[in-house]
């Protein structure tokens, strides 16, 4: 019988490997993020006092009860056993006790030139528990490598949906303070931006086209492929600017702040791959 | 309470807006002698809307007026005023609502809707009192419908209020819903009064007008453009996104 319990810094080497086993470029962040953040909020599953996998949740911070699925890896040895259908589950269980609305997982399409499709079983077993592919982004990772990300409500449907709740816009006075490119990715920049209490006598409100473009030949100047922005979707002064600049629609994370607040994602594509 | 302007971007220049504030002033200038007492008297008779003289009833009362503007009253009174507040106010209504709602159907079309919202507010003054020898004159009916329509077409919108020496932003619907209130209440204690002052069953009737003809006058695709069109907000509030030209 396998079970799950809180991951220590001390199994920090062991659970590497586990990653490791399938995907050598994650398990090198992993360990750096473990390092960096800590372990809290992941689990490792033990069998026979053996540690055979891993998961975990983070929270995002300032949204209602969101969540994004950590590093899920389980041993080669002991996949195709039904243990990490069971691991999911079990920790989907712990966030609906800690009453969670939603969680979130990023998964990449990788098709290995030796191995094929290595994330093809996660996105089969993220769908077997409830999981809904809610938007692909495409060539996220690499040229060629999308990111596909799967959300799923954990409060049941009847107890969500009845309420229709009113949504104000907001807007916010959002300035673009430099951009860096996206931790697992390899040339998908991101900008980071600041939010000013006010804006000056002769500024305008929203971000520009122009500090968009800004941004834009920054990114190229670094030889960056393509940026990926994300905004909340009760903002409305920033649709014309974006498509003024080029950006493209990728879709929408379903209630990712709040129920009727959506995370929108855009992307512009920079030729440079 | 008074506004001063909207978060409501114009997209096309507002044409017939300006012609229309353009001939108001020029028949202040030219025909009412920019309000000097008789010049003035005279041009609210001649080009002001008497509802008795339409239906040849002068006679028997004892009228402000001689007779004999007649029909064409209907038209021309709409572009005169009884004094420089009247002009000032009217033209400020329409310069901040209307340039929206041009945007919403083009030049001409909103010409046309105008004056039919002028009319509109002139039966609707006629029908609270046929018999009043009273002329009415004033921009206010057909700025109504501009009302009327823009609440139809924005109510989502923030409009800055001067209210004293504060500003306040409050959504259209709640402004222009103030608004007719205050008319319909002056409508009814003024329905049994006799004597001047405001013509609120005008404003009532020109906001109603407004309000429905916006419904067929309205252009969807010039619409669309308005990012704060309609009573829903959406994620995507400009349909930018829609296009698949746009999606990823």
């Amino acid at each position: 019988m396998a079970e799950l319990r809180p991951m220590y810094m001390s199994d920090l080497n062991t659970v590497v490997k586990i990653i490791e086993a399938t995907d050598e470029d994650d398990a090198e962040e992993a360990r750096e993020i473990y390092q960096e953040y800590g372990v809290e909020g992941q689990f490792v599953l033990e069998h026979d006092n053996k540690i055979i996998g891993v998961i975990g949740y983070s929270e995002v911070p300032g949204t209602d009860g969101t969540y994004w699925l950590s590093w899920t890896y389980l041993d080669p040895a002991f996949q195709g056993l039904g243990m990490g259908k069971q691991m999911l589950n079990d920790l989907l269980n712990m966030l609906r006790e800690k009453n969670g609305r939603k969680i979130f997982v990023k998964v990449s399409d990788y098709d290995d030139p030796e191995d094929g499709r290595v994330y093809e079983r996660a996105m089969k077993l993220y769908e077997s528990v409830g999981f809904v592919e809610e938007l692909v982004g495409k060539d996220f990772y690499d040229e060629g490598e999308n990111q596909h990300i799967y959300g799923l409500k954990l409060r049941d449907a009847a107890s969500d949906e009845e309420d229709e709740v009113e949504i104000a816009d907001e807007k916010p006075v959002i300035r673009f303070d430099g951009m860096y490119e996206i931790g697992d990715s390899d040339g998908a920049y991101t900008f980071s931006w600041t939010v000013k209490d006010n804006k000056g006598l002769f500024e305008k409100r929203n971000f520009t086209v122009e500090d968009l473009r800004l941004g834009i030949d920054a990114v190229r100047n670094e030889g960056g492929r393509k940026i990926f922005l994300t905004f909340p979707s009760n903002l409305p002064l920033i649709h014309t600017p974006l498509q003024a600049a080029g950006f493209k629609f990728v879709g929408r994370l379903t209630d990712y702040y709040e129920k009727g607040v959506h995370e929108l994602h855009f992307t512009h594509d920079l030729g440079n791959g | 309470m008074f506004p001063i302007g909207d978060d409501n971007p114009q997209i096309n220049t507002p044409i017939a807006t300006y012609v229309i504030i353009g001939l108001n002033a020029l028949a202040w200038l030219l025909l009412q002698g920019m309000g000097s007492g008789s010049t003035l008297n005279a041009s609210v008779c001649q080009y002001g809307l008497i509802p008795a003289d339409l239906f040849g009833a002068m006679e028997a009362a004892k009228p402000v007026c001689p007779p004999g503007s007649g029909w064409s009253g209907l038209l021309t009174s709409m572009f005169m005023h009884g004094s420089w507040m009247h002009i000032l106010g009217n033209m400020w209504f329409l310069w901040v609502f209307g340039d929206n709602v041009e945007d919403s159907m083009g030049s001409v079309r909103f010409a046309i809707f105008y004056v039919l919202c002028g009319l509109g507010a002139a039966a609707a003054q006629i029908l609270s009192n046929v018999h009043s020898t009273i002329p009415m004159v004033g921009a206010s009916g057909a700025i109504g419908g501009v009302m009327g329509a823009y609440l139809m077409l924005y109510p989502r919108v923030k409009v800055h209020l001067l209210v004293f020496i504060i500003t306040f932003r409050v959504p259209a619907v709640a402004m222009l819903g103030y608004w007719i209130a205050v008319q319909l209440l002056g409508g009814f204690s003024s329905l049994h009064a006799s004597g001047g002052g405001v013509a609120f069953w005008a404003h009532v009737g020109g906001f109603a007008a407004g309000a429905l003809l916006i419904l067929v006058m309205k252009d969807d695709e010039l619409l669309v453009k308005h990012e704060f069109h309609g009573w829903s907000q959406s994620a995507d509030p400009a349909g930018i996104w829609d296009d698949p030209a746009n999606r990823q």
